[in-house]
């Protein structure tokens, strides 16, 4: 009986032995490539101690820390990733309405030791809110009580949302490209209309940007391109320096513009100059934060990202904004700075010093 | 019962995924059908910023970079023709509607777009 089954049992022969392979092979390729994809395979930081919401620097990896100094996009999908890497930051795009942004923001806060710094750019007529709510364009504000207002408004808003950073406002003295993003009026106008709307959008707990330094990056010179290079005048730098000095300002974001003049980049994008930037920290203590790293302006003066990567933390600003929604590219990222921090390319110093202003604007305490 | 010839196709194609699949955990990728169709488009490029009745045209490749991040930032790109001052765009991206700002993209302009390293997961 045993005999006649075991006649009966059907061999493979080897078009189906191959068939069964490659199935499995397929199978576990498509499994590590969806894993790698969405950051299974990066490997998590180790827990931050805080304790009474003070932090001790030193207890902090170095790949802890320059996470913090990188803002990447925060999409549903992404929240495992930057989560394992512990990032300083988010920026959130468009959505339907106010429920899903809030949503979406508790999802990424949900058990973080160090909160992400939640970012938008709320510039009135430029916003990601077009669908469900609808801003006064900052080109229509003419006096500072409106402008106050206005900051104020717009910082209950974003608080009641759960953001804490807002890219706003613009202070270049001309928008030409969209025409509704600058103030009206002069330096002094703009600078004044600037100042009382920061003081509207800080009074409620928002951390306001001043941008883009030094100015003149939302103008036409060419119809065949942004503007890459650009003569700075005393006025274009004029509301930057009457902001800074203050310290109003929570934070300045500097452009890829190569400028000449006022400011001299020497050749260089002013997101890598070391000199431009070192000059800004003499006078003012608030955040650089760059400008989105991925444009054509920055890239091509380098012949490599891993450059990119490495100038612009060299150059001393602050926070990073990176808009590669690749985890395994900004966990690349993180692993090329800190090489170039190892290799005394990047003063430790500096990373430790732009850390502490990211975990003080975040309520913490540091040591 | 399966035949050898069909398990021979079928072993042929899982091969060619498999190496495909290898190629892609290492980041070696094969071009896609939208970069293939963006290299094969031999028009220029147009971006249109537009709010109110103004708007700003830019052309060319090189520049594109800024309106490709701002338009991934936007609620959705519907398929639209519109025309601004003799430059025809086939896409706009916006939020919400009405006097809203809107990035207007004809077809080589998006194919560009949708290959930049902010706009892969959209």
């Amino acid at each position: 009986m045993k005999i006649n089954l075991k006649s009966k049992r059907k061999r493979w022969n080897l078009h189906q032995k191959v068939f069964l392979i490659l199935v499995i092979l397929v199978l576990f390729l498509a499994t590590i490539n969806v894993a790698k994809a969405l950051g299974w395979l990066i490997p998590e930081q180790p827990k931050i101690k805080v304790e009474q919401k003070t932090i001790v620097l030193s207890s902090l990896t170095l790949e802890q820390k320059i996470a913090q100094m990188i803002v990447v996009p925060g999409q549903e999908w992404s929240v495992e990733p930057w989560r394992k890497m512990g990032l300083g930051g988010i920026h959130i795009y468009a959505m339907k309405d106010a429920q899903v942004f809030k949503a979406m923001i508790e999802k990424f806060q949900q058990n973080m030791t160090i909160p992400f710094m939640v970012t938008t750019d709320l510039e009135g007529c430029w916003t990601p809110f077009g669908n469900f709510k609808n801003f006064t364009s900052v080109s229509e504000i003419l006096t500072t009580e409106k402008a106050t207002e206005v900051g104020t408004e717009e910082g209950e808003f974003l608080t009641e949302l759960g953001f804490t950073l807002d890219f706003a406002p613009v202070v270049d003295l001309k928008d030409e490209i969209w025409n509704c993003r600058s103030f009206p009026g002069d330096e002094k106008k703009i600078t004044e209309l600037a100042e009382a709307y920061i003081d509207g959008i800080q009074s409620t707990g928002i951390a306001a940007t001043a941008k883009h330094y030094p100015g003149k990056t939302l103008v036409v010179k060419d119809p065949h391109k942004f503007v890459v290079a650009a003569e700075i005048s005393a006025e274009d730098v004029y509301p930057f320096a009457s902001i800074s000095a203050q310290n109003k300002v929570k934070a300045l974001m500097i452009s890829h513009i190569i400028a000449s003049g006022a400011i001299d980049t020497k050749g260089k994008p002013a997101v890598v100059s070391t000199e431009v930037i070192s000059q800004l920290k003499q006078n003012y203590s608030g955040l650089i934060i760059s400008d989105e790293i991925n444009m054509l302006g920055l890239k091509k003066y380098y012949s490599t990202m891993d450059e990119v990567y490495v100038m612009v933390f060299a150059a001393g600003n602050d926070i990073v904004l990176n808009f590669n929604d690749d985890p395994n590219e900004i966990y690349h990222m993180i692993q090329v700075v800190k090489k170039a921090v190892e290799d005394k390319k990047i003063s430790e110093d500096k990373i430790d010093s732009s850390v502490k202003k990211i975990l003080e604007l975040k309520g913490f305490i540091v040591e | 019962m399966v035949s050898n010839k069909v398990l021979i196709g079928a072993n042929v194609s899982l091969a060619i995924i498999a190496i495909l699949l290898t190629l892609s955990f290492f980041e070696i990728t094969v071009p896609s059908v939208g970069q293939v169709r963006y290299a094969l488009d031999r028009t220029e490029p147009v971006c249109v910023i537009s709010w109110k009745e103004k708007f700003t045209v830019f052309t060319g490749e090189n520049n594109l970079d800024r309106c490709c991040l701002e338009a991934r930032k936007q609620l959705e790109c519907i398929k639209e023709i519109k025309v601004f001052d003799k430059n025809k765009v086939e896409w706009s991206c916006r939020t919400g509607s009405g006097n809203v700002l809107t990035y207007g993209l004809n077809s080589k302009a998006y194919n560009y777009c949708r290959q930049q390293v902010f706009w892969r997961r959209r």
